[in-house]
């Protein structure tokens, strides 16, 4: 079921109206989703969601039970269940030990616990102008044949083989 | 030399000890990130086991890291007593589209015949000048069960228990994975703490 959690700042004894200072989409285990979300509140998925998911300025979190097939544009992303497709975030992408995650991460950074069951393309966000990291002296780089680049690996995904 | 042919014969003990101490300086990680310097920011393959520590230091060296654990699919796939050539359809990228390969120990983890089908297909992923990252358990390392392999400043790397992964661990001479890692070129070798060698190959 679509759930909206919110939390309220009960106040002091004077206010009588609380004020909601966080708030959150819930999607319960029981709901299939087929097609697009947009959205500007943090997103909660328990249950199956296929397609796209827009939440760019707020976080995205697939739950345990989560089951995702989908493009994601988001602020911040947390996959503890299962998802399939490529995010894009703005900021940081939080990948939990319980997480099965097959596609491509374009994030400003990352991090992944142990004993996620990961295939993945990983592309960190680099400020303009700023090279990667280098251990060899600029003026000793040659240049090198034009990259080729793997397909996409957004797919179908084989854990537990 | 003692080797576990078998995950089940492997001192269970070990496996439970979440941070190990011991760590050394790797020079052959350490050729592989200047090699890849002297390029254009290129792609790296790694499967290894996942390790949030080397998805930062690769992904901010290289312009597209690609992290395909094979240790947890071995895992799984040993687990329910699948044959391992299944696991190698996970191994799907197209030919010659890496600059770098980290197999880490996983030829350490399979027969002959199964490491001679991982060498085959990091052959074809790839480019011509290409390089892989072998690591070759001594005994000592052996016994510490599965790690990854955290790497850390200035090329320290430090083991880190995988106690997820109860994989088999193979014992073999240095010569006979050598010949197994055909066609790819043997580049440097160095033998480190703990006894275990790394290798740096390379592809014509």
């Amino acid at each position: 079921m679509l759930k909206k959690s919110k939390k309220f700042n009960t106040g002091t004894a004077s206010s009588h109206v609380p004020a909601p200072v966080e708030g959150k989409t819930i999607i319960g285990e029981q709901i299939i989703i087929d097609g697009a979300i947009r959205g500007k509140e943090d997103l909660l998925i328990e249950g199956s969601v296929k397609g796209r998911i827009e939440v760019e300025t707020h976080h995205l979190t697939v739950g345990p039970r989560g089951q995702v097939e989908a493009e994601i544009q988001a602020a911040n992303v947390t996959i503890s269940g299962r998802l399939v497709g490529n995010i894009n975030a703005a900021g940081k992408v939080e990948i939990t030990k319980e997480a099965d995650f097959n596609g491509e991460i374009t994030a400003k950074s990352i991090s992944v616990e142990d004993g996620a069951y990961l295939k993945a393309v990983i592309e960190l966000k680099r400020e303009p102008h700023k090279q990667p990291v280098s251990v060899v002296k600029p003026e000793e780089k040659s240049a090198s044949e034009p990259v080729k680049e793997p397909l996409t690996l957004a797919g179908k995904s084989s854990k537990g083989n | 030399m003692t080797f576990f042919a078998t995950s089940s014969d492997r001192p269970r003990q070990d496996s439970d000890h979440r941070f190990k101490t011991v760590d050394y300086t790797s020079n052959v990680l350490q050729l592989f990130i200047e090699s890849l310097d002297r390029q254009p920011p290129g792609q790296v393959l790694d499967l290894g086991p996942v390790c949030q520590e080397n998805i930062r230091f690769f992904a901010e060296r290289v312009k597209r890291l690609y992290v395909c654990d094979m240790f947890i699919r071995l895992e799984r796939c040993l687990g329910k007593g699948n044959p391992v050539d299944r696991i190698w359809h996970e191994l799907d990228y197209p030919p010659e589209s890496f600059d770098g390969i980290l197999i880490w120990e996983l030829a350490d983890r399979l027969d002959d015949d199964e490491v001679r089908a991982l060498v085959k297909l990091c052959y074809i992923m790839l480019k011509p000048g290409g390089m892989a990252v072998v690591l070759v358990l001594g005994e000592q390392a052996a016994r510490l069960g599965v790690n990854s392999f955290v790497i850390g400043q200035d090329f320290k790397v430090g083991l880190r228990s995988q106690p997820h992964l109860r994989l088999p661990i193979r014992g073999r001479q240095n010569r006979d994975v050598l010949a197994m890692m055909t066609p790819l070129k043997p580049a440097k070798s160095f033998i480190c703490r703990l006894g275990f060698m790394e290798f740096l190959f390379t592809r014509d």
